[in-house]
């Protein structure tokens, strides 16, 4: 029934040659002057995957990209039952961290709004800042935005602005940012691992390998409070997004627009589109 | 169908990857990779069967964390065998397909205006630094570390 069907083994066969390859290389450590930044299989991975897929090379069509996201959603199943069978055997120190979990978890879903929103508005955005910064903008989130604003609401080009940038380079940039908060000595490797379950399945692998590189003598430590973070927010994201990110992003932008927003940018000009 | 086969794909493939990187025989992860793949089926089956929609991570987690827990059948094998799969090892293989599917973005990417990326990278800080920051307050103030 379907035209050209997806040829699925060519994807695998291209993974199986990465993870081969870039496993062979390795973990390699740089440093730089204001920290460590750790370099390992994953990383090459991705960007070797990423060229193998660049539209100009013709490849792999559309088509086997979007198999591809879907595999991507497979794979990250196993990840998580792997984070899981971590948690098992030690349940009761879950149990015993239940308010750093909560607590946390506030922590994901403020994050986006307390630095995002003032920054958008800072460069411009009208309308587009609340899809923008209510949350990572993943998926689910979306199709949030979607439902309630319509997919061709200034909301809905915010959401869908981050959700490109979050599939291009999240990855790459939450490694990064992990490599950065973690050598910088700030935090201790439980808080960074709680931190690292942002929502996002490749960068959540991405921040949380990056930990385990940096700190591997707390690997079982980082996986496990990753895991239970991811777990939270898994369970309650979704009804948090809806009854109480969502609202509170358009009461503050209502109230904060008109003092930090730019006169100049039009708003019509999806997210500031103006040069000069 | 398809799933499952998919599944096991990767399962292979992060036996391979284990055995390359992080030097564990390939027969000595061949349980904890089978253990992983069927718990992973379990949780999407459950999902599929029950009458409302719900995460399928969450089923998967919780699971994993039941056969791993202490109360149950086997567990300490489970957990045992599960332990020999680096968790790196089966995180390559998803930034592997994650790298293969970018290309389907880039003239998207090429639509956006600049405030934009500059914007989804302080969320993306905004959400990690702030949820390490809280967790590191209670921490502290638990007198954990």
């Amino acid at each position: 029934m379907a035209e050209a069907r997806v040829n699925e083994y060519k994807l695998h066969f291209i993974v199986l040659v990465l993870v081969a390859l870039t496993e062979f290389i390795g973990t390699k450590k740089i440093s730089i002057g204001i920290g460590v930044i750790a370099l390992f299989p994953m990383l090459y991975a991705l960007v070797l995957g990423g060229a193998i897929s660049w539209p100009k090379f013709k490849f792999l069509s559309e088509k086997e990209m979007n198999v591809a996201a879907n595999i991507l959603g497979v794979s990250f199943l196993i990840f998580i039952a792997k984070l899981g069978a971590n948690i098992g055997p030690e349940l009761p120190k879950l149990l015993g961290s239940g308010v750093s979990l909560i607590v946390q978890e506030m922590g994901h879903i403020v994050g986006t709004i307390a630095f995002g929103l003032p920054v958008a508005l800072w460069l411009g955005l009208k309308r587009e800042a609340i899809g923008a910064t209510y949350s990572l903008d993943r998926e689910p989130n979306l199709a949030i935005i979607v439902e309630k604003f319509g997919a061709n609401s200034a909301e809905a080009r915010g959401a869908l602005g981050v959700y490109i940038c979050g599939t291009l380079f999240g990855a790459i940039y939450m490694s990064i940012l992990a490599s950065i908060l973690g050598s910088s000595g700030l935090f201790h490797p439980i808080s960074l691992a709680m931190g690292a379950a942002v929502g996002s399945g490749s960068m959540m692998a991405a921040a949380t390998g990056s930990l385990a590189v940096i700190f591997p003598e707390a690997q079982k430590d980082i996986a496990f409070y990753s895991g239970a973070a991811n777990l939270m927010m898994s369970i309650v994201g979704t009804y948090v997004c809806i009854f109480f990110s969502l609202p509170v992003t358009q009461k503050l932008y209502a109230w904060l627009e008109p003092i930090i927003g730019r006169k100049s940018a039009s708003s019509a000009a999806e997210g500031g589109r103006k040069s000069a | 169908m398809n799933q499952i086969l998919t599944i096991f794909i990767i399962g292979f493939i992060a036996l391979i990857g284990n055995w390359i990187g992080y030097k564990v025989p390939i027969m000595e992860s061949l349980p904890g990779i089978l253990l992983l793949a069927v718990i992973t089926l379990i949780g999407m089956g459950f999902t599929r069967i029950l009458p409302f929609k719900s995460p399928v991570i969450v089923w998967i987690s919780l699971f994993a964390m039941l056969a791993t827990s202490p109360f149950f059948p086997g567990n300490e094998y489970t957990a045992a065998s599960i332990a020999k799969i680096n968790l790196l090892a089966l995180a390559t293989p998803i930034l592997a397909y994650a790298g293969l599917s970018l290309g389907k973005d880039v003239h998207l990417f090429k639509q956006l205006s600049w405030r934009i990326v500059v914007v989804s990278l302080v969320v993306f800080t905004g959400t990690f630094l702030f949820a390490t920051l809280f967790a590191e307050i209670v921490f502290k103030f638990q007198g954990k570390f």
